[in-house]
């Protein structure tokens, strides 16, 4: 144990830090473009993606013909903290990226890794991913989304519901039932489906926060004519890849919350002399012991992070995925509510806006009450708080399934 | 006086290596083998028959395998014949004594009495005790808290006056580990006129020559006892540091960050152990035709206290980290491991009495061990309250 890496670790950080100062979009470019949803990729953003992966910085650990350098891990987890540091994500498109790239990589067939994977990977097109349904969330395997193959092609209707980004995407990494007699967790498949297809409906979805930049969708298929080609390896091999795709990047992608839950912590420390000095001297105390409380779990949540990460290099098991999306969650859940909390009376007159929500902004700068509902997105979300416990029960503790 | 925080303390971006190595891995497993077989409940249980003060920890046979197993040598300074490990060494050993409850001198020694020697001491005279220490000749512990149950060095009432060749003490000491049977005990007195972090100092005592009294503890396997100070001289030479000495509050605040990350350990091994007891009778105590850790009841809060231990045990290993490398987060680390471990004893208490049912409320079950280790540790030096309070002082965000 130790409290930094090796050297030559610190040289790749200094390498990418010097390449992020001369390369970076600047705050102008983005803010007179802002990207509308995680479907949307504004001008300076595709040529920003672009030039990540010609540079083999938009996924490190890959090889350079996907945008890569052969990363060691450590210097994968380097990466990520650094581009969170630095208020720079690599995409507008974190689920094209993060998710439908790679497992479109592991499972795709090479006309498919040509005509999606690598473009989604230049910045030229951006994805979406149709997994909800009205009748399918926490319990996936229950879609209904029908795919029937009628010659060279899939017949597909059906209905998807909070797909993020669907209202700006080019194509959706769909999952529909093919087979309706199979068990429900084997008659599922993903096809590859162009948003402009004819039957595509988008119907936006106005959240509570940010009605006027919607995000989350509905999305409506009705003989919706797809080729044959575009299923996603095997038929009926869906749920493995639900939960494979769900799983890239494992052991990693807990940096960027990690360092988003830091950024607001050290806002709010910012922010609480003056909430502290507001405050009735015998109301301080309590308020002061409730900032420790979420100071320690921030660093706890890294320290946590950074364990499981040990154990990955030990050749252990991955830091458990699911135990740091619901801490990192609740913990950003918790500050913001203490956060809107100690800010008392102007948590609830605030009107000010600061429009979309910049994915490419890790330190949000919106009133703490906005945080504070926009944080149940996170709880709620790829798998919600009460699906995670489920998950560790089942998997980490190894409590029988119910 | 809020004053925001400071830049360095507050820096919550550092980057660790939480790896083992092979060493820290075979020691771990080595003590976890050695006291599960040494330390069994049947001998923890001898604490709660025996009287307050009734049994000698350093007879029994537990301490003397850990003298022959060279314990007591663990983290001394090599120069002082000791085995020179760090204090990540240290932590995961008494994470493994907490978790087996281990009733004996070993952290009131290793993890209270020597870093004081070591920090406040000259050199000569911490050679002479650690030595001593180190060949498993003598035991020692700390007293810094007074009846009133406080261990910040600002709270110390007892006073020290020159006299003769020496110092003369005055006043009361209480929650001293071992207090009745330790062979060196290092008291922290201010001299007179003095307050706050000025004017302490730091005295060795002779064991036997302190009127020391046993409380009745709800815990036997930490014993803790109530000396009376009045009247004992000190000779100049048992001085480790004098009061006026402007060097002594930091050392005296080194070495009870050491003491405090160590109690955050031995209390998180106690509740890893309530916890995997608890999880264990989650899957074979069986209702309704099935294990009752298949209801979701049960099931999510098992996965609140497993997060909660968790949290704890990092926190621990980052304030491991930080004493052992020297960094400047150590006081901020400490608290934030004492905080964590306190409300995750919290937690687990709760749960684990209330997950057994019935019989986890019977003396027969030995969960009620385990679950006053884990109270009586969040009391001592400081509860996860005052620790949380003292982060939010190093953050400026309190007085």
């Amino acid at each position: 144990m130790r409290l930094a890496f090796e050297a030559p670790v610190e040289a790749f950080r200094r390498e990418l830090a010097a390449w992020l100062r001369d390369n970076r979009p600047t705050p102008s470019e983005m803010k007179a473009e802002p990207a509308l949803s995680t479907g949307h990729a504004p001008g300076w953003a595709k040529r920003w993606t672009r030039r990540m992966f010609d540079a083999g910085w938009l996924v490190p650990g890959w090889p350079p013909e996907l945008g890569g350098r052969n990363a060691a891990p450590t210097e994968q987890l380097v990466y990520l903290e650094e581009m969170a540091r630095a208020g720079v994500a690599r995409t507008t498109n974190p689920q094209g990226l993060g998710i439908i790239a790679p497992s479109i990589l592991d499972y795709g067939s090479p006309e498919q890794i040509a005509s999606y994977a690598v473009p989604l990977l230049r910045g030229e097109i951006t994805g979406c991913l149709g997994m909800s349904e009205p009748g399918a969330g926490s319990d996936l395997a229950g879609l209904t989304t029908r795919a029937v193959l009628d010659g060279d092609r899939f017949v597909i209707n059906g209905q998807k519901v909070w797909t993020s980004g669907a209202n700006h995407a080019d194509f959706c990494f769909l999952f529909c039932r093919t087979d309706p007699d199979a068990p429900k967790h084997k008659g599922i498949s993903v096809i590859l489906v162009d948003m402009d297809t004819p039957g595509v409906n988008v119907r936006p979805l106005p959240d509570i926060v940010d009605p006027e930049y919607p995000e989350l969708n509905e999305v409506f298929l009705s003989d919706v004519l797809v080729p044959a080609g575009n299923l996603v390896g095997t038929a009926n091999s869906g749920w493995a890849m639900a939960n494979g795709s769900l799983a890239h990047e494992r052991g990693m992608v807990w940096v960027t919350s990690v360092i988003e839950l830091e950024n607001a912590t050290k806002r709010l420390l910012g922010e609480a002399p003056g909430m502290l000095e507001r405050l009735p001297i015998g109301e301080r105390a309590e308020a002061a012991t409730m900032l420790a409380g979420l100071f320690i779990d921030a660093q706890a949540v890294r320290c946590l992070g950074y364990r499981g990460f040990g154990n990955l290099l030990h050749g252990g098991s991955a830091p458990e995925q699911a135990l740091m999306k619901l801490f990192s969650s609740e913990a950003r859940q918790r500050l913001a509510l203490v956060a809107a909390e100690l800010q008392g009376a102007e948590a609830i007159q605030g009107d000010e806006k600061f429009g979309a929500i910049l994915p490419l902004s890790t330190s949000d700068p919106s009133p703490w009450l906005d945080q504070y509902f926009r944080s149940f997105g996170l709880t709620i979300s790829a798998g919600s708080s009460e699906i995670q416990r489920n998950i560790i029960a089942e998997k980490v503790l190894g409590l029988p399934r119910a | 006086m809020v004053g925001g925080p400071d830049a360095g303390l507050a820096d919550l971006e550092t980057d660790m290596d939480f790896e083992l190595n092979q060493d820290q891995e075979e020691l771990r497993d080595s003590a976890r083998t050695f006291l599960a077989e040494s330390c069994p409940p049947a001998v923890v249980r001898r604490s709660f028959e025996a009287g307050p003060g009734e049994l000698d920890p350093r007879s029994s046979g537990l301490w003397q395998e850990m003298v022959r197993l060279d314990w007591p040598a663990l983290t001394i300074p090599e120069s002082f014949g000791g085995m020179g490990l760090g204090f990540v060494e240290l932590t995961l050993v008494v994470e493994e004594a907490g978790r087996a409850l281990a009733p004996s001198p070993f952290v009131a020694t290793l993890t209270q009495f020597a870093p004081m020697v070591r920090e406040a001491g000259a050199s000569d005279q911490a050679g002479e005790l650690l030595q001593t220490v180190a060949e498993g000749g003598s035991t020692g512990t700390l007293a810094v808290a007074e009846p009133s149950g406080r261990w910040e060095p600002e709270s110390v009432t007892a006073i020290a006056r020159p006299a003769g060749r020496g110092w003369l003490l005055a006043g009361r000491k209480s929650f001293v580990f071992d207090g009745t049977t330790a062979d060196e005990i290092a008291v922290v007195a201010r001299g007179e006129g003095t307050t706050g972090s000025d004017g302490l100092g730091v005295f060795v005592l002779s064991g036997p020559a302190v009127p020391a009294r046993a409380l009745r503890v709800a815990d036997p396997t930490q014993p803790l006892a109530e000396l009376d100070l009045d009247g004992l001289e000190v000779p100049r030479e048992r001085v480790l540091i004098e009061p006026g000495d402007p060097r002594a509050s930091r050392a005296i605040g080194r070495a009870l960050q050491e003491a405090t990350t160590a109690m955050a350990a031995s209390s998180t091994g106690t509740c890893g152990a309530i916890f995997d007891t608890t999880l264990q009778y989650a899957k074979d105590r069986e209702q309704y035709g099935r294990p009752i850790g298949s209801f979701q009841a049960l099931k999510h809060r098992l996965v609140d206290m497993y997060l909660a231990l968790e949290r704890s045990r990092s926190l621990v290993y980052f304030a491991a980290l930080t004493i052992s490398e020297d960094d400047e987060r150590r006081a901020m680390a400490a608290s934030m491991a004492k905080a964590a471990a306190g409300e995750c004893q919290r937690l687990i208490v709760k749960e684990g009495l209330q997950m057994h049912g019935g019989i986890g409320f019977t003396w027969e079950h030995d969960l009620h061990l385990y679950l006053k280790r884990a109270k009586s540790s969040d009391f001592l030096f400081g509860s996860s309250l005052a620790h949380r309070a003292s982060v939010a002082r190093l953050l400026g965000l309190a007085a």
